[in-house]
């Protein structure tokens, strides 16, 4: 059996394996975020939630899915086919594609590469292209609109978020994800850096277009953005990949600042846990704080988003970077690199 | 073997598209051919082992500088067919231009020989047991340091070099001051009014918010443009 | 990689003058009221600094070979940046008349100079590409400044796509002689060059693109076409910027990457620079002749004044260099001094740029007239002005050469050029006079004394200048 697993046969049904077994548990993450969201929101707003399909409305997720699939996938007429298809699926698979280099405990990862955060900072920089192309291949204002806007504000917040990534990096003198995870065995990123953890965690909410930053589809202005003219499947594929997108952040969110799958603070309770299961706790809290954020706060203006992100958030982050890497210069703390 | 395999597959697919960047007809169909020939360059380097370069260009070409080329794309309609009838008219001169220039260039090449020294010379002096991030950052950031800070300053021309010529603020709009919106409290805005009943608002003489409104700040060009005028009506 | 200490120090004046840069720019952005008067003196403030800097700072090779401080560098530098604050002078009356009173102009004025102080200092390619990119990135958006004004606008845009040509051909080249020889830096391409059985047809080729990418920055004649339309369409506060400083820096540089990596290639590309520098003067004579425009007749005139030059750099030798030098400081000097008399040729609020303009002028403007008539008198080479000493070292430098032919050609120029140069000074003496200029402001008139007074008194005291000319030249040739 072992030595099956070298052959190139092996590795392949292996990969595609630990694939399976990654995807299958996120998927049903994602259906089962929805039900949280609904659920969660109503709470907040003190409401029943979805509660008649199933025990506690609990299989509303596959009775969504299967109203999905039944309906008729509609292309608009001068919409350019094979871009309006092959957007959703792009966002869809670029939000599955990422997950290969989490880890999800010490060294369980699909691959672990040695620039995993640059690996997920250019696939998260590649979510902008399945807006941009659904808008465009729409052929239809509103969608156009929704994707310049989605366009704009994506490349706006990466930049403040490029600029945390480097403040974790220098940190730790890696760009390995399980090896910043495991800097953070004395202590978590997000005690240290509890600015950039803060800024970060509102960059993911302006990267994954979610309130108080979703002008991209705001209802109230441009109907619903770029996904306007989507139907049926098409549109479960974008509304699956936001939602995997959602996950992703949190769960970069977990290994920059709040330990991956470590316990906290290594004590002896807490560490009978295994890490898998720390990992989706704290993924869960980071979602928690998504669907709470959108319960209570009104969406941005415009101009207000892009200053945020310009005029605060990008001095806020370039300054604390310079101020970590002097503190750690001075006081000796850097990483040495090996 | 299958590194061979993937290296002829990602190259022909490159080439391929790269090919295609030049050749379609939609200008976006374009822009979507060349990022995807950013992405196999990127496993190009991928495969050659330099997997920072490959993500920096993943990030900075495709997430980045290709964005705004589709964005500028998508906003022009650019008119190809009126491109192209320039092209077919100077078509003849310029092939001519073109052959005679490959002539002599092949002329000029024919003896072509490299420096001795150049073999070795062509990669950068690397230091053993440096992973490559970190002998790339010591190379930009140590060894030709000063050409990355005059690099910067080019871009910071660049950058001031954009808003020169293009910011135009009227001077007229309104911009938001947080400050102040947060410093403002009830008291400052409200005003209890005893309305007689039949009186209508205007006739007790309340027309506008009692709050001074906040100065228009103007842009800093804006308030040059109207001096300038006031200047020049002196003369 | 040769000479691997750092010795961060030598570029002091470059740091000094970038941060400076910066915080003048902090200044106009955060203070919201009109702060271009403010701005300028603040960058003149920081040439003067940069100056001190640059006669402090001692010499040597830094930046693991990048950059190097020399007696010719500082020698150029000391000019660009006298012209540079010059030509931040001229800029200020005009820009306030003419809706121009932008801080961001002394910037990137500025960072232009920081960029011609590093082609100064270049002593890699890469170093030299970066300086060139960004004096002229900078130059670009001057020449657009006026962004209202169409024809600003144009010169802005041709001037950019013309440049980007350039720039194009430049990194070729570089690509080439890198390719070719396995170097980018001066001292090691040098060295390398010294045997000749390194030198292949296509290291020559190399250097030839090398010579367009910079022949098209000092406006040398296959290249010039630019020029006049740029020059005309610029603001013209920035064409006498861009007719100053800019062009001696490109120059220098021709002359250290001629002098210093190939300068054992004399044989290769001694051919090319005379061709480049006759055409240059020819043209920059005849076409000269048909002007209407002052502003089109300078810049035919500096496409001469190029073609000059570049004679003493055919040479080949100390002397020639020095001849080069010499004449890029007469050069600097009367024409920033004929462009603060051009800025103050001003009627009834409108900026007027015709030769007729001129006419009578001397009646009811004597000391306009007489400074106009001294730079005209020192452009066309005429003794005692220092147009004439600068022709007069280089056409030495040239004879000594045995460049006889080359010689005869720049004097037989010079002859036909001296016709529209005097064609100005008869307008302005005996022709009708016209309508009065406006007041001159103090700025000009201090600019144009300066530069008048260069000009007539340089043969009194020339030693001085041509003893650290022939200082600068010698660095070259260690």
């Amino acid at each position: 059996m072992h030595a099956f697993l070298q052959t190139p046969l092996g590795v392949v049904i292996l990969t595609l394996a630990e694939a399976l077994a990654l995807l299958v548990p996120l998927l049903m993450g994602v259906a089962y975020l929805t039900y949280a969201e609904r659920k969660v929101l109503a709470a907040i707003q003190m409401r029943r939630g979805p509660n008649v399909v199933g025990p506690f409305g609990l299989f509303q997720p596959f009775a969504d899915a299967i109203k999905m699939v039944m309906k008729e996938t509609i292309i608009p007429t001068g919409a350019n086919r094979l871009l309006f298809l092959m957007a959703p699926m792009l966002t869809f698979a670029l939000a599955m594609i990422a997950w290969a280099v989490i880890p999800v405990n010490d060294g369980w990862a699909i691959a672990n590469i040695n620039v995993g955060v640059l690996y997920l900072f250019a696939i998260s920089s590649l979510g902008v292209y399945g807006v941009i192309i659904a808008g465009w291949a729409s052929n239809s204002k509103y969608a156009f609109l929704g994707a310049l806007r989605s366009a704009a504000q994506m490349v706006s917040y990466e930049v403040s978020m490029g600029f945390i990534m480097v403040t974790v990096l220098i940190c730790v003198g890696s760009l390995n994800l399980n090896d910043i995870v495991m800097a953070q065995r004395t202590v978590w990123f997000c005690v240290p850096l509890f600015p950039m953890f803060i800024m970060f965690f509102i960059s993911t909410l302006a990267e994954t277009n979610r309130s108080p930053f979703d002008l991209p589809e705001g209802e109230s202005e441009i109907v619903a953005g770029f996904f306007v003219e989507y139907s049926a499947m098409s549109f479960a594929l974008f509304f699956l990949g936001e939602y995997a997108n959602m996950i992703l952040m949190s769960a970069m969110t977990t290994i920059l600042f709040l330990g991956g799958w470590l316990a906290p603070f290594g004590l002896e309770p807490f560490t009978w846990i295994p890490g898998p299961i720390w990992f989706i706790a704290k993924v869960m809290v980071v979602l928690f704080g998504f669907l709470w954020v959108r319960a209570t706060f009104p969406r941005y203006r415009y101009d207000q988003l892009m200053r945020l992100g310009w005029k605060v958030f990008l001095p806020l982050s370039l300054g604390y970077l310079v101020l970590v890497a002097g503190v750690l210069l001075v006081m000796g703390w850097l990483p040495h690199v090996a | 073997m299958i590194a061979a395999l993937a290296f002829y597959v990602f190259a022909a697919i490159l080439l391929v598209s790269a090919g295609m960047v030049v050749s379609a007809r939609n200008p976006v169909h374009s822009v979507l051919f060349l990022i995807l020939a950013f992405f196999n360059a990127a496993a190009l380097f991928l495969l050659a082992g330099a997997e920072f370069l490959a993500m920096i260009l993943v990030i900075v070409y495709v997430g980045a500088v290709a964005v705004l080329f589709l964005f500028v794309v998508m906003m022009l309609d650019i008119n190809f067919a009126q491109l192209r009838e320039g092209f077919q008219r100077y078509l003849p001169v310029g092939a001519t231009i073109g052959v005679v220039l490959l002539a002599e260039l092949v002329v000029v090449l024919g003896g072509w020989r490299f420096a001795p020294e150049a073999t070795s010379l062509r990669f950068a002096p690397t230091q053993a047991g440096l992973h490559n991030t970190a002998q790339l950052g010591r190379l930009i950031y140590t060894d030709y340091i000063l050409l990355f800070q005059a690099s910067g300053l080019i871009l910071l021309v660049a950058m001031i070099g954009a808003i020169v010529l293009t910011l135009r603020d009227k001077g007229a709009s309104r911009r938001q001051s947080i400050a102040r919106q947060v410093a403002r409290g009830p008291a400052d805005t409200l005003v209890m009014v005893d309305v007689r009943s039949g009186a209508g608002v205007g006739e007790i003489g309340i027309l506008r918010p009692l709050v001074d409104e906040p100065e228009p700040a103007g842009d800093a060009h804006a308030g040059h443009d109207h001096a300038g005028h006031g200047h020049g009506g002196h003369h | 990689m040769s000479g691997t200490s750092m010795n961060w120090v030598l570029a002091l004046p470059e740091i000094a003058l970038s941060v400076c840069g910066m915080g003048i720019l902090l200044v106009g952005v955060l203070q919201r009221r009109d702060t271009f008067r403010f701005c300028s003196m603040l960058t003149v403030g920081a040439f003067l600094l940069a100056a001190v800097l640059v006669i402090s700072t001692g010499q040597g090779v830094g930046y693991r070979g990048l950059f190097t401080d020399d007696a010719f560098s500082a020698f150029v530098k000391l000019l660009v940046l006298a012209a540079a604050a010059l030509g931040v002078v001229v800029s200020l009356d005009y820009n306030e008349h003419a809706n121009l009173r932008r801080f961001e102009f002394p910037v990137l004025v500025l960072f232009s100079t920081v960029g011609m102080m590093l082609m100064a200092s270049a002593n890699n390619l890469m170093t030299l590409y970066m300086g060139v990119e960004l004096m002229s990135l900078s130059i670009y958006v001057l020449a657009a400044f006026a962004r209202d004004e169409l024809r600003s606008s144009e010169a802005g845009l041709k001037y950019f796509v013309l440049g980007a040509l350039a720039s194009g051909l430049l990194l070729y080249g570089i690509s080439l002689v890198y390719g070719f020889s396995g170097g980018m830096g001066f001292t090691e391409l040098a060295k390398a060059l010294a045997d000749p059985a390194h030198v292949s047809p296509g290291l020559v080729v190399g250097i030839v693109f090398v010579v367009a990418g910079l022949a098209f920055k000092i406006s040398a004649v296959p290249f010039h076409m630019w020029t006049p339309d740029v020059y005309e369409g610029a603001p013209t506060p920035v064409t006498a910027f861009m007719g100053t400083a800019p062009k001696v820096a490109a120059m220098a540089l021709l002359v250290r990457v001629m002098a210093a990596p190939f300068g054992h290639l004399l044989g290769e590309w001694q051919q090319l620079i005379v061709l480049v520098s006759v055409a240059s003067m020819l043209l920059g004579s005849l076409a000269a002749i048909g002007q209407r425009n002052i502003k089109r007749l300078m810049a035919y005139s500096s496409i001469g004044h190029m073609g000059y030059a570049l004679i003493g750099l055919a040479a080949g030798t100390q002397a020639g260099i020095r001849g080069v030098l010499v004449y890029l400081v007469t050069y600097v000097f009367m024409n920033i001094g004929t462009f603060a008399l051009i800025l103050a040729m001003r009627r009834r609020g409108r900026m007027v740029e015709g030769i007729a303009d001129l006419s009578g002028l001397a009646r009811r403007d004597p000391a306009m007239a007489l400074g106009l008539a001294v730079f005209m008198f020192s452009m066309a080479g005429i003794p005692p002005f220092s147009g004439f000493w600068g022709k007069y070292f280089i056409f030495t430098a040239a004879v000594q050469q045995g460049m006889w032919a080359l010689a005869v050609i720049g004097v037989l120029t010079s002859v036909i050029g001296a016709f529209y140069y005097i064609r100005i000074i008869k307008v302005m003496y005996f022709d009708t006079e016209g309508e009065a200029f406006e007041a001159r402001p103090a700025s000009l008139s201090f600019v144009a004394a300066a530069g008048g007074i260069f000009t007539t008194f340089f043969f009194v005291f020339p030693a001085p200048l041509v003893a650290a000319a022939e200082l600068a030249a010698k660095a070259l040739f260690r």
